[in-house]
């Protein structure tokens, strides 16, 4: 019958000019890596500029390099721009001996480069978020070309940590900018000029970020042409993306993980997060000002059921801000799942009359599903001992509105659900815990008081001799257990998976991405 | 009208809670108050709102739109002039394939009334209309880039290689079907329906009376009536486009207005929203006066009224 033919001939036309209009994506080569290195809690896509950074190192230093860095365990600091260095037995003076490099415009690095940049660092002028970390430092000389000593007004033990995430300047490129320009320059996204194994390319806003190698790396030509970060919305379009193989890799939600579990195609890299979640008690508010009630909801909560049931057995509870063997002490109360004893202690502290079972709102800013069951299970469990608490999930900007308002509406966030880092360098907690650091110094938006807590942290930040650190560090984790200023729920893995085709590939999940040597010259793609 | 609009989208935004400087912090990382003041300080956040909205309107009516906070001082007026082409280009192919994918299915349907091939066909565009861009671009881009890897699963070109017609092709066609679907699935039915009417018509009849071949008389008698409704759901449907390319862009991560948007109101970035919505406003503008002009040209009485 014509007319039929007529119809499904017009049909197949349609479909298959749809068809031929899709003809296979152009093939990058085999020596180009492409990944989704800013996906993630510890990315930072769209960020360019390191001094202004609070994420994305993992992609920052494939470019930029800091004077010192964390090994890729994240359990020791070692040598990047600077081959070595010495510190006075005072914790004041540092002496940096540099590494012989070029900038990838073939200028020579040298000290005045990293007198440079400390300098730009901290000057607030420039956006740095290193102004504070590096308020200790009260000058820089530069003896010679390969020799830099920074002088400390006053012994600080985080300040190696602090470098690490300081990556080196070029100042011969960026010495014409007054530091109020170089807040807003094109330079970070157009044209900058680092020392690591491969230079900058170019950037397809909001598309990816293209690097390709320098030949004349100290370390050694990189074994990949080229380097490229996608960037995705979020990590399911990531995921998506590396199993449609054009990433080899990417960072990964734990949900995902068994769909690449024992697949040979994919490696599933697994660490330890370094942030430890905790339910945070807004001291603003009446409702936690007794211990028992504190210790009610440690008792109430069956932490190793939902790491078990929820995080599949991949994460550590804490009884502290800390898992790490040698800044926990032995015996801390382990608050085990009981409750019957949380009943008895809000008994004991009459949460009746306190709050009873009036609805409390548990703020959160995690928005994962695997979140959410998290805190439904302790909704339930601490309805179960009386106490109602109602999750309310909104997005980063709002949660950091709320909790750092200059007047906050402290009923907002009577209860919050977060997490802080705390590691590789423990001091990181305590921004969040000192009374000292109270808004607003500091982050401690829940106003804790607890002078224990307070002179454990002091101590700890003081110390100067290395050995006694983590025994500083314990005492801060003891404080911690028996003050309750946190609920304290769990250190989560974390994870990426890579393809098996890339080899020799470092991928730590740090937190804000590291930064740690992942030595990117020595990645490369097998046929 | 475009002075009340940015004043209005001003106030909404500093009404949310949130500002660039909370978008910026890593709540795993803290980060002092005193330095995030510090941050507001240099972005003049710390001024009165009064203050803040003249600086930028001042600027704005010199063609300076402002740098975006969150990408590195990058111009905000070509960051949202150069996506427009993306957003045009995915909106575009996607009322082209709905469109003849729809008038075709409609005719078939039509033609072929209560056959299977019309059930088929119907039970597709009840679905299609039911189906949220959301979900068809998340099952779409699950089927077709991962399982089945026939199309790319994001972006408009593939990361480092030179600019290829094909290459855009085979990035475009994917999210443009997908967002079609809707609108193709709404086309058919409406077509359907109206041909379905037209063929009962007195004029046909005469058509097939008079001998005219049953594909004449569908083709130049009937659907060419038919298409009329047809026509005005089309017009309107391009208003429901943009609300789809938001999320297939998102999904796709397509570059264009859409996607920069969303990036924008996710991470507070206030002269990429002020801007984007300027321009937006201005087009809607443009364009309702062009239309007034062109309804004038058409028909004389409303000139004289």
């Amino acid at each position: 019958m014509p007319l039929k033919m007529m119809t499904l001939a017009l049909a197949g036309v349609a479909l298959a000019g749809a068809t031929m209009l899709t003809p296979p994506a152009a093939a990058q080569d085999q020596k180009t890596i492409t990944g989704g290195f800013d996906v993630g809690p510890g990315g930072f896509q769209g960020n360019f500029n390191p001094l202004a950074a609070t994420g994305g190192f993992t992609w920052l230093n494939v470019y930029f390099e800091p004077l010192v860095n964390y090994n890729a365990d994240l359990t020791a600091i070692e040598g990047a721009m600077a081959t070595e260095y010495a510190v006075n037995p005072g914790q004041t003076e540092y002496t940096f001996k540099l590494a012989k490099e070029t900038w990838h415009d073939g200028k020579p690095f040298t000290s005045k480069d990293v007198k440079f940049t400390v300098e730009l660092a901290k000057n607030g002028e420039t956006g740095t978020v290193f102004a504070a970390r590096l308020g200790a430092v009260s000058s820089v000389e530069t003896p010679d070309e390969r020799t830099v000593v920074i002088k400390l007004s006053k012994p600080d033990s985080g300040f190696l940590a602090t470098l690490t995430k300081l990556m080196i300047l070029p100042e011969h490129a960026l010495a014409s900018f007054t530091p109020k320009e170089l807040a807003t320059s094109t330079w970070w996204a157009t044209n900058p000029i680092g020392t690591g194994p491969f230079k900058f390319k170019q950037y397809v806003t909001d598309q990816y970020v293209e690097l390709v190698a320098d030949e004349d790396y100290r370390l050694g030509r990189p074994k990949a042409d080229r380097v490229i970060n996608r960037y995705f919305k979020n990590t399911a379009a990531a995921v998506s993306a590396l199993r449609a193989g054009e990433i080899q890799f990417t960072y990964v939600e734990s949900d995902d993980v068994p769909a690449f579990k024992g697949k040979n195609e994919f490696k599933v890299i697994e660490g330890q997060s370094f942030v430890v979640n905790y339910l945070g008690f807004n001291q603003q508010v009446p409702l936690w000002k007794d211990v028992r009630v504190r210790q009610a909801v440690m008792y109430a909560i069956d932490r190793q059921a939902i790491i078990d049931s929820l995080y599949g057995g991949a994460a550590t509870a804490a009884n502290c801000g800390y898992v790490a063997k040698q800044l926990v002490p032995e015996g801390l109360n382990a608050y085990k799942f009981d409750p019957a004893k949380a009943k008895a202690l809000l008994a004991e502290a009459g949460w009746d009359k306190v709050n009873g079972t009036k609805p409390i709102t548990l703020l959160t800013y995690y928005n994962t599903p695997q979140a959410a069951n998290v805190m439904a299970a302790v909704q339930a469990m601490l309805a179960q001992v009386g106490i109602n608490v109602v999750p309310r999930v909104v997005d980063t900007p709002t949660y950091n509105g709320m909790i750092y308002a200059a007047s906050p509406d402290f009923n907002q966030f009577p209860l919050v659900y977060a997490g802080l880092q705390n590691g590789p360098d423990p001091s990181g907690l305590n921004i969040g815990l000192n009374a000292a650091q109270k808004p607003p110094a500091g982050a401690n938006f829940l106003r804790i008081e607890m002078p224990e807590v307070t002179q454990a942290f002091d101590a700890a930040l003081a110390e100067t001799n290395q050995q006694q650190l983590s025994a500083r560090y314990q005492n801060v984790c003891k404080a911690m257990n028996a003050n309750l200023p946190w609920a304290t729920m769990w250190v989560a893995n974390r994870y990426g998976v890579a393809s098996t085709k890339l080899k020799d590939f470092v991928w730590v999940p740090a937190p804000a991405g590291g930064p740690y040597n992942a030595h990117p010259e020595k990645w490369a793609l097998e046929k | 009208m475009l002075v009340a609009l940015s004043m209005l989208v001003f106030v909404l935004l500093r009404l949310a809670p949130g500002d660039p400087i909370d978008a910026y912090i890593n709540p795993n990382v803290a980060m002092s108050q005193a330095e995030m003041a510090a941050l507001r300080a240099r972005l003049g956040f710390d001024q009165p709102l009064p203050i803040q909205y003249l600086a930028w309107l001042r600027a704005a009516v010199t063609g300076d739109l402002g740098y975006s906070i969150q990408k590195n001082g990058v111009k905000v007026l070509p960051l949202v002039l150069e996506r427009v082409g993306p957003t045009v280009l995915l909106m575009f192919l996607a009322l082209v394939i709905a469109i003849v994918g729809g008038i075709a299915a409609g005719i078939i349907s039509a033609v072929q009334r209560n056959s299977a091939t019309d059930v088929g066909c119907s039970v597709a565009a009840f679905v299609g209309i039911s189906s949220p861009p959301f979900l068809t671009a998340i099952l779409g881009l699950y089927v077709f880039s991962v399982v089945l890897r026939w199309s790319p699963s994001g972006g408009m070109l593939t990361p480092g290689t030179p600019f290829s017609l094909s290459d855009l092709l085979s990035h475009l066609v994917l999210p443009a079907c997908l967002l079609s679907i809707g609108h193709a699935a709404l086309i058919m039915r409406y077509m359907r329906a109206s041909l379905l009417e037209v063929l009962n018509q007195d004029y046909v009849r005469t058509a097939r009376a008079k001998g005219v071949k049953e594909l004449w008389v569908i083709i130049k008698h009937a659907t060419r009536n038919a298409l009329l409704p047809v026509v005005t759901l089309i017009g309107s449907s391009i208003g429901m486009a943009v609300g789809g390319a938001i999320f297939m862009e998102s999904v796709f991560n397509w570059p264009g207005m859409g996607l920069l948007l969303v990036n924008a109101v996710d991470t507070r970035d206030y002269p990429v929203i002020m801007g984007a919505t300027l321009i937006i406003g201005a087009c809607v503008i443009l364009v309702n006066i062009l239309t007034d002009v062109a309804y004038a040209l058409v028909d004389p009485r409303i000139r004289v009224a």
